[in-house]
């Protein structure tokens, strides 16, 4: 086939959903205005473990407008089969099962009422008793599960006889995705049917959760799931409060409305672990890395064990031939934590490379330097080559753009006025994963086209880069195109999540495109009524819904003329991508070098970002606007992981003292400087056929810990826990 | 980012019929940790606003005519009904988005008679004679306002869900003239959070709609 003229992928193109947005007619989960429904409000335990000894209704429902108080006392039994999504060792919290508190905040009983005002009245009308108690919520000194380990070589032997040792603990506290979207759902029934327009990442994972979770088919269970105000991995899972939604509806016979409150988003869903995180390095005297060991230690819930991929950096970033591992899960009396933005590498990376920036200082070369000297040549982990890294590139564009070179290597040798100024670099990985993906294609006789997959788009143009994909295979005007997602009718995509969707989704809907197009190329050249009769249908491209014999334009015809002399409504297709099955050939990673320039209160403490710069290996970039856009987004994730969020827990009984966006820090317009990103130019065919790598999830990892490099170099104090306060620093 | 309303707003609607007491009705808008400005305290008429109200007792219920986009509205509501929850329960429009319902975010920004206010931290029985503008009364017809063309042409957002409060902040902003540096428009658009982090496109937007007043 003739390659396809590419108009709209790589063009710096405005969000095709901007204007619905902009307006306020993107319609979230809580926004769909669904005929007769009530409201439902979840009331929350206020210990940290036991059970409940008693619940006291009466006042609640004496208030106008209660519907009704769901609690364990009068719920229903529900089937709670083993859900085959669930990834996850253990057993889910079970909704108003039992009269179990396994953490502080766990739902315990629901109101429902005709009006948001009634059932949130109702719900603090509602008086439940208690048997406590006393709650473990401190990972320090709390026993560990059995460890995941790995090891290449010989560590202690290594070490042993190695010129330069050292050994480091960094801590990260656990951080909250808090999306500015809280969590919502409204569930309806029709008969044995069940319709949720809910908040997620994933509405084929909702369907199951909620299939399994009320022992029904998949099939009479529908998620609507448009657009997503944000998740960061938040909606990945379907939360308790999306089943106490569909039961109070059940229940109620009435649509019902649930919003957790930002408060309840702090233990109604998922969050980033604490980790503590163990170093032991060694190395020559230039640097030469010849071992490093890694204690990881992290939080999870009694009932469940969470697993993220934060042993992989540890094994691949840098050439050594001596590495171990151990990364053990710690059980506590909290829920259970969930993948957040750079899912277990944006951890390791902190400690990673505050690490290789600890070494730079001590045998004093260069950081960039430093780290070229340990670059492996292919994956030391799995000895396959490598399908692109181009992390020297990233270091020398950071270098040259960021103007590393000019910066005195000495610590707290740069001051402006009271600030003492730093500069740090950080390098970061995180895996090119793609998933099986479907999309189909309809392509209408006016010359339109409708593609749908049951993706979805929490922020990244989904939209956007779905249809700039389409209309460039299938040869039509962005404005001919409609891209559709966030329904479980749709087409299967996997999860929104792990940088996969434009990888995966996209190569479906390359593939529906491209499969439509032959399709309707083969339909003129065998058509002797059609200017394209005996073409070879290899020299046949498509532009702007004309087909025509490249290089001779003048010898063609339009999709609709095709379609409408054919008696055609319309051409149809199935896209689809299927990962790889067997090994991999080669090793998949997208790869970024972030750098940082800071500016520390000297005698204060406080911590000024002043510009931020991130370069990135990410394969082929479909959206270039789009994808500046996530990284100056991750820039200030990173911003506020580095120096200012931290989910305070009060380990007496539990609760989480900070729950609200007063009091849990996240980065504001005031905290934000100009910030920078460079993508490099690439295409990586060995990830997917449209040579993207995903970028969601990389564009936060790495900027953490080169802020963290910036203020030792600013202050000469290696802080070696996140976040980097003031009080930290006076 | 002022939250505060002139004193004008605070007149008691007609009607007061069964006035609850000021304990009461503390009682009832802090149960659940909503915040609501205790300023406003005012006689409800024993009302529901609620089509269907199954207990014996209504909720206490005032009577507020007020203006949103335009258009002219007389409403008996739960005195406990936030001006958020008005507009996205009873009004039908929900283009304002509820963030943290504590004025911690500005997801709920609107315009109050020109002014800037978070709308779930203001008692819809205030605002007697007010005229209110929020997103979906923006643009002129199919004319965006030209501080939303430049958030769509700048890419000045992501997922869209603070962006109805990102923009009618930034047309605060603009008016209230608070425009002059890049880091006077990061003061004064710090009570909007964009967990995106699209905040040096916002910067740019308002930036430019500014320089084009």
């Amino acid at each position: 086939m003739s390659p396809q003229p590419q108009t709209a992928v790589g063009a710096p193109l405005s969000r095709v959903d901007g204007r619905l947005k902009v307006t306020g007619q993107a319609k979230y989960a809580i926004d769909h205005d669904i005929a007769g429904v009530v409201h439902a409000v979840i009331v929350d335990s206020s210990i940290g473990r036991g059970r409940i000894t008693g619940i006291d209704t009466r006042a609640a429902l004496a208030q106008p407008g209660v519907l009704k108080v769901l609690s364990h006392l009068n719920a229903p039994v529900l089937a709670y089969l083993p859900n085959p999504l669930a990834g996850m060792a253990g057993e889910r919290l079970h909704v108003f099962q039992d009269d179990k508190v396994h953490f502080h905040g766990q739902p315990v009983a629901a109101v429902v009422a005709t009006t948001l005002e009634a059932a949130q009245h109702g719900a603090g009308l509602v008086k439940v008793t208690y048997e406590a108690e006393q709650p473990s919520t401190d990972m320090a000194g709390a026993p560990g599960d059995e460890p995941l380990k790995y090891a290449r070589g010989d560590t202690d032997k290594a070490l042993a006889s190695a010129p330069v040792r050292m050994e480091m603990t960094y801590r990260l506290p656990r951080n909250n995705h808090n999306p500015m979207e809280p969590h919502a759902t409204i569930a309806r029934w029709d008969g044995e049917k069940l319709t949720v327009w809910d908040k997620t990442q994933w509405v084929v994972g909702t369907q199951t959760e909620l299939a399994t979770v009320f022992g029904m088919a998949p099939e009479s269970v529908r998620v609507i799931s448009p657009f997503v105000g944000g998740g960061f991995g938040s909606g990945l899972r379907g939360w308790p409060h999306v089943i106490i939604a569909a039961l109070a509806a059940r229940d109620t016979g009435r649509p019902v409305k649930l919003s957790l409150t930002r408060k309840q988003m702090f233990f109604g869903t998922g969050f980033r672990p604490t980790y503590e995180y163990g170093v032991r390095l060694g190395s020559d005297r230039r640097g030469r890395l010849t071992a490093m060991t890694h204690d990881i230690r992290a939080e999870t819930s009694r009932y469940e064990t969470f697993l993220e991929y934060t042993m992989v950096p540890g094994q691949m970033l840098y050439s050594m031939p001596n590495v171990s591992q151990e990364y053990r899960t710690v059980p506590l009396d909290v829920h259970t934590p969930l993948f957040m933005r750079g899912p277990g590498y944006a951890t390791a990376c902190y400690a990673i490379e505050s690490a290789m920036d600890e070494l730079a200082h001590k045998v004093g070369i260069d950081p960039i330097e430093l780290r070229l000297r340990n670059e492996p040549e292919e994956d030391e982990s799995s000895g396959l080559p490598f399908s692109t890294r181009k992390l020297r590139e990233c270091y020398a564009v950071g270098a040259r753009e960021f103007g590393w070179h000019r910066r005195n290597p000495g610590p707290r040798t740069t001051r402006d006025g009271d600030w003492l100024i730093g500069t740090g670099m950080a390098a970061g990985v995180y895996d090119a994963g793609r998933q099986d993906a479907q999309a189909s294609v309809r392509l209408d006789a006016d010359g339109t086209a409708l593609v749908q997959s049951a993706t979805t788009d929490m922020g990244p143009g989904t939209y956007t880069s779905q249809t700039q994909l389409a209309a460039d295979a299938l040869g039509l005007r962005m404005g001919k195109v409609t891209f559709r997602l966030g329904d479980s009718l749709m087409p299967y995509a996997p999860p929104h999540a792990g940088a996969w969707t434009l990888a995966s989704v996209g190569s479906a809907v390359q593939d529906g495109c491209d499969k439509l197009r032959k399709q309707a190329i083969k339909l003129a050249v065998e058509d002797d009524k059609s200017p394209l009769h005996g073409a070879d249908p290899d020299t046949v491209v498509v532009s702007a819904g004309r087909l025509y014999v490249k290089g001779n334009p003048s010898r063609g015809e339009t999709y609709r003329q095709l379609l409408t002399r054919n008696n055609l409504t319309r051409l149809e297709t199935m896209g689809s991508f299927t990962r790889p099955t067997g090994p991999e050939r080669h090793s998949l990673f997208t790869y970024t070098a972030v750098f940082a320039e800071v500016a520390v209160d000297a005698r204060l403490g406080l911590v000024r970002v002043r510009r931020m710069l991130g370069v990135y290996d990410a394969g082929r970039i479909i959206s270039p606007e789009l994808a500046d856009s996530q990284a100056l987004g991750g820039m200030v994730g990173g911003i506020g992981q580095a120096l200012l969020e931290h989910t305070v827990i009060d380990h007496r009984d539990g609760r989480i003292v900070n729950a609200d966006l007063a009091n849990y820090l996240v980065p504001v317009n005031a905290d934000i400087p100009d910030l920078k990103a460079i993508y490099l130019d690439g295409d990586d065919r060995e990830v997917d056929p449209i040579g993207v790598k995903g970028l969601g999830e990389i564009v936060q990892v790495g900027v953490a810990p080169a802020i963290a490099n910036a203020v030792f170099h600013a202050t000469g104090r290696r802080i070696r826990e996140l976040p980097i306060t003031a009080e930290a620093l006076l | 980012m002022s939250t505060e309303l002139p004193e004008s707003y605070g007149s008691p609607p007609d009607g007061a019929a069964s006035a609850p007491s000021r304990r009461t009705f503390i009682a009832t808008t802090t149960a659940v940790g909503s915040t609501v400005m205790a300023g406003g305290l005012v006689a409800g008429a024993s009302l529901s606003g609620a089509a269907e109200a199954s207990a014996a007792e209504a909720p206490p219920s005032g009577r507020v005519s007020l203006t949103v986009n335009g258009k002219r509205h007389a409403t008996v509501i739960d005195n406990r009904t936030s001006l958020l929850d008005l507009l996205r329960e009873h009004f039908g429009l929900p283009g304002t988005k509820k963030g943290c319902n504590a004025g911690a975010c500005g997801a709920c920004t609107v315009l109050v008679d020109g002014r800037r206010v978070n709308s779930c931290l203001t008692l819809a029985v205030r605002l007697d004679g007010a005229e209110v503008t929020t997103i979906e009364g923006l643009a002129d017809g199919d004319e965006l306002h030209p501080l939303q063309r430049a958030f769509v042409d700048l890419d000045a957002f992501q997922c869209g869900f603070c962006t109805p409060g990102q923009i009618m902040s930034g047309v605060g902003c603009i008016e209230e003239g608070h425009t002059g540096s890049h880091e006077e428009i990061r003061e004064w658009m710090s009570g909007n959070i964009c967990r995106c982090g699209c905040y040096v496109k916002i910067v740019r937007a308002v930036e430019q709609t500014a320089r084009g007043k």
